[in-house]
């Protein structure tokens, strides 16, 4: 049994990391209030075992986070994800340059994607992890991950090719001149 | 095109989550929602014990105040009275628990009789045809005895200190592992309960009189192991301070005018104790559940008793002849046997305060 872990050890931790987790969390769910309830959720459960935990928390909040927006975390509040979608595409009208709006509708589109597809662009593109990594965390085989990953991207790259014929078309900022 | 796209979006996904920072006391948060569940799946296991004819005990609870100088008043005079008290008179408690055993289900109604006195303690539980179930103690030499009526077996155990509850790694207990703080002999929290982030004892809005004050016991019977009445107040006083407990008004009980102490309506659970005027030692305790939540209610009548060798005797657990004794985590398995059919845990870890936490393994043959 591993030594019993102290309250002081998982502060500092959580200080630490605690931004980057919630923007993951972000990430996973398309908006920071369902983000911040989903890191509170995967919270609870290292809480739960953290006297006795034996590993490193991060690895285990992460792979949290994405079981539980992969399991359809809160289903009834998918709204939420909804409202997130709104917020960046509010955003998206509100930049004035087109590179950055394509930047924006990149990951708008990425929100959209299926909770796994979703999950491994995150932890590929955002936690920087390798695909054996990646399959590791989602508990997944690795051509799983490849798989996903692939037709996560090949969405992304519809748009972003949609998206550059429409300013081609209509301008730099998305409006007919 | 795809180097392209990837870095895209990793650069959206820094954009779009460049102004987001964790908030301050998301952890201490994450960790009060935790003590919550444990405090409702805590009466979760007292009304799935109550289910299976095993039997929640409850033991000695002191009064708490609201706020502004009458609390103050309130917890000063309680603190005088149990101080003068210790080491006190015996609390005898008599125990009444009526419980749907689901939603919508039987009501179930359970009693069990309970001493208190110093770090002595002795719980009796009742079957639903009242005869004993389970009879438990610890005696001053911190020997605890535990007697299982249903199995006709017992066992005495030397060494763990206060028991304060049971986990199992593989987590198929009826009853969770209840690491909220817990009072122990001079109002100090015992490691081996405490949680991992420290919440300020009884500021907790779910259940804090219940949580501070109601032991769990060790069989994962419920609540059990009475709370010294030096210490309670000591425990109390933080929770009063909070506002936790309010001064609600005077009610009778038993004949006396009594003082009544009430938690608050947000609570989960609902707790009212009523207190003697004279010395603020509780004569009435009462804990349900609040509307929508599983029901249940516990009402635990109190006499003081004074400290004479007739009273002094009731501490003891006897050995009812012919039971055979067996080792404690053989005691404890059958115990959980007799709760949850068919949740047989492997290892059973017992936590007290005394010595931390012990786990053994069942054997095989289910023992």
């Amino acid at each position: 049994m591993a030594a019993d872990r102290n309250a002081a050890e998982l502060e500092r931790f959580f200080a630490e990391r605690a931004d980057h987790l919630l923007r993951t969390a972000v990430l996973l769910t398309g908006s920071r209030e369902a983000g911040e309830d989903l890191l509170q959720t995967a919270l609870e459960r290292l809480l739960r075992r953290w006297r006795r935990f034996d590993g490193d928390p991060e690895s285990y909040l992460r792979r949290t986070l994405c079981n539980l927006a992969i399991d359809g975390y809160r289903r009834a509040g998918r709204w939420r994800q909804r409202e997130g979608l709104l917020r960046a595409g509010a955003r998206l009208t509100q930049d004035a340059i087109g590179e950055v709006d394509l930047r924006d509708a990149v990951v708008r589109l990425m929100l959209q994607l299926p909770a796994r597809q979703r999950a491994v662009l995150v932890l590929r593109y955002w936690d920087q992890l390798t695909d054996a990594e990646t399959a590791a965390v989602l508990g997944c085989p690795e051509g799983t991950v490849k798989s996903a990953g692939s037709r996560g991207l090949t969405r992304l790259r519809e748009l972003a090719d949609g998206w550059n014929e429409t300013t081609a078309m209509c301008g730099r900022n998305g409006k007919r001149p | 095109m795809n180097s392209d796209i990837e870095d895209l979006l990793r650069e959206g996904m820094e954009r779009f989550t460049g102004d987001v920072r964790a908030p301050a006391g998301m952890l201490r948060r994450a960790s009060r929602r935790r003590h919550r569940q444990l405090a409702l799946r805590s009466v979760a296991g007292v009304t799935a014990a109550l289910a299976v004819g095993a039997v929640a005990l409850v033991t000695v609870v002191l009064p708490g105040a609201g706020d502004s100088g009458v609390a103050l008043a309130v917890v000063k005079r309680v603190d005088r009275a149990l101080g003068a008290a210790e080491p006190g008179d015996i609390a005898q408690m008599t125990v009444t628990i009526r419980s749907a055993a689901s939603p919508g289900g039987k009501t179930v109604t359970t009693t069990a009789e309970d001493w208190s006195y110093g770090e002595r303690w002795r719980s009796v539980t009742y079957s639903t045809d009242g005869h004993p179930a389970y009879d438990e103690g610890v005696s001053a030499t911190s020997v605890y005895t535990l007697v299982s009526y249903p199995a006709q077996v017992w066992t005495r155990h030397s060494g763990l200190g206060r028991p304060l509850g049971l986990e199992s790694p593989n987590r198929k207990l009826g009853v969770e592992p209840f690491r909220h703080p817990v009072v122990g002999a001079g109002g100090v929290a015992p490691k081996a309960s405490a949680g991992p982030v420290d919440i300020p004892r009884g500021c907790e809005p779910v259940g804090a009189a219940l949580l501070l004050l109601f032991q769990p016991g060790l069989p994962g019977i419920g609540f059990s192991a009475s709370s010294p009445p030096a210490t309670a107040p000591r425990a109390l006083r933080t929770a009063v301070s909070c506002g936790v407990l309010t001064v609600a008004g005077r009610q009778r009980v038993d004949g006396v005018q009594a003082i009544e102490l009430t938690s608050r309506r947000s609570d989960l659970i609902s707790e009212t104790i009523w207190v003697s005027p004279g010395t603020y030692l509780p004569l009435r305790v009462v804990v349900g559940s609040v509307p929508g939540e599983q029901a249940f209610r516990l009402t635990a009548d109190i006499t003081w008793l004074a400290v004479n060798p007739r009273d002094l005797a009731k501490l003891a657990v006897p050995i009812p002849a012919g039971f055979r004794r067996v080792t404690l985590p053989e005691a404890l398995g059958l115990t959980l046997l007799q709760k949850s059919p068919g949740q047989k845990p492997k290892t059973i870890c017992i936590v007290s305060g005394g010595s931390g936490r012990q786990c053994v393994s069942s054997k095989p043959d289910g023992s």
